[in-house]
């Protein structure tokens, strides 16, 4: 049985903890992938123009971040790195990593999108005078988002819960917050299953609005209307 | 005047065009025929620098491009690509904006034109292919000659000296081809100065002020349409006894 005891935690650290979702996840989430987002599309772009160097390079960072673990990346940012004379804060640390490695993942879904776009496409921008830039921002990345936002709010999706992996390297966010409550009382079993609901609240609204992106964007598709 | 002078197109070592010149005459209408893979369209397409030759020379109205020494600058083929329409086989509207936006997209995004001015140009043109009323229509909701239609109104959007048509009505069905055909033989009695690869001879013999017979490459005879039935060349016989 769940004790009067039980509840009374849950109910008094349920507002510290969502309101560390507030203050650190969610921000922490946003930058990132805000960050990454820049990192994956310039990525793509340089690996879609075949550039030898810059494509090597590129493919380089893709490499070594998806070929290590996040949590490895944080510990080498954060605790590894002041040992070559940079000393990072944790917050800054955590949103090089997160980004990083967002970014890295992200470049393989927005170069896929940008390359299912038809050449006629490009084309069609060209024929009528646009350059480069021009054709990709008016014409392809307006529908390559319609092709790469479900893939995308799936790495969104599951940054909100890698940035419990923070709670490594001292950020304050929703995970640390649980766990000291969880030590301060002795009940890590509530405790955790609060934090993974709160995590889940979050991520369910996510999933919302990744319906109605996907809903806005799908203007001109067969049968939708706008 | 359009002159192409020794125009030269490879494509991984393969000579597609060798040395073509051509003179379209202003307000006219060419026909560019020939049997397929001969070239046909790789001209058409060198002719709006979707392809950019290797060597020989464009001269559009005084505008001179010379290829194959220094690397033409890519503002005069981008200022080129603004004074030449295009219409695709595959019309290649834009599937996110509605009509109207397709045909607001070149004023908007190239010329920089207001949004008003660009709205009211691109309305003029949408009612002269007839589909003012599909100005909110996506292309998904427009049947393939409306499609073109809309295509070729987009393309004169830009005001072009020239307006290239690529096989315009091989992607359509028969009954939708007359809508498009239509309104091509609509501008050829007007000034637009027309190129149009086809192989609608009947419609070609309709419009077409001079024909380019396209072989291999190369340019068999040209002359002015009425030659063309009466062309004693053995491979124009032929391939006009084909169709």
């Amino acid at each position: 049985m769940i004790s009067q005891r039980v509840v009374s935690i849950i109910l008094e650290s349920f507002w510290p903890i969502f309101s560390a979702g507030f203050a650190y996840t969610i921000p922490l989430t946003l930058i990132s992938f805000g960050l990454g987002l820049v990192i994956a599309v310039v990525v793509a772009l340089v690996r879609i123009a075949g550039v030898k160097v810059f494509c090597q390079i590129a493919e380089f960072y893709v490499w070594i971040v998806r070929g290590t673990p996040l949590l490895v990346q944080i510990f080498i940012i954060f605790y590894g790195l002041p040992n070559a004379g940079v000393v990072l804060d944790p917050l800054p640390a955590a949103v090089i990593a997160f980004s990083l490695n967002v970014g890295a993942y992200s470049s393989e879904t927005v170069r896929a999108a940008i390359q299912s776009i038809s050449k006629g496409q490009w084309e069609a921008g060209y024929s009528l005078g646009m350059t480069y830039f021009q054709a990709l921002r008016r014409v392809v990345i307006p529908q390559a988002a319609r092709v790469s936002v479900p893939p995308l709010f799936n790495s969104f999706i599951g940054l909100v819960k890698d940035t419990s992996l923070a709670a490594n390297i001292t950020v304050t966010e929703m995970f640390m917050v649980t766990q000291r409550v969880a030590a301060a009382t002795y009940e890590p079993l509530a405790l955790y299953c609060e934090v993974a609901v709160i995590y889940l609240i979050f991520c369910t609204v996510l999933s919302r609005v990744q319906s109605l992106a996907e809903k806005k964007l799908s203007v001109g598709q067969s049968g939708v209307e706008k | 005047m359009f002159q192409l002078t020794g125009i030269t197109k490879k494509f991984g070592g393969k000579a597609i065009l060798r040395s073509v010149s051509l003179t379209v005459e202003s307000q006219k209408t060419t026909v560019v025929i020939g049997p397929s893979g001969s070239g046909k369209t790789t001209l058409l397409r060198c002719m709006n620098l979707l392809e950019i030759p290797d060597s020989g020379t464009l001269d559009l109205e005084g505008m001179k491009l010379v290829f194959g020494g220094a690397p033409v600058p890519q503002k005069d083929i981008l200022r080129f690509r603004q004074r030449t329409g295009m219409v695709f086989q595959a019309f290649n509207l834009f599937p996110n904006r509605t009509a109207l936006g397709n045909v607001m997209e070149g004023p908007l995004t190239v010329l920089k034109k207001p949004k008003p001015e660009a709205r009211d140009l691109a309305l003029s043109l949408l009612e002269k292919v007839g589909l003012l009323e599909k100005k909110d229509s996506y292309p998904s909701q427009l049947s393939g000659g409306q499609q073109q239609r809309v295509a070729i109104a987009r393309a004169m959007a830009m005001k072009p000296e020239v307006l290239l048509f690529d096989e315009p009505t091989s992607a359509l069905d028969p009954e939708l081809e007359a809508e498009v055909l239509g309104i091509i033989r609509e501008l050829s009695q007007e000034d637009y100065t027309i190129v149009i690869v086809t192989h609608k001879m009947s419609f070609a013999r309709d419009v077409g002020d001079q024909f380019v017979f396209v072989s291999d490459g190369e340019i068999l005879e040209r002359g002015p349409m009425s030659g063309l039935d009466v062309s004693r060349n053995p491979r124009i016989r032929q391939f006009l006894s084909m169709l």
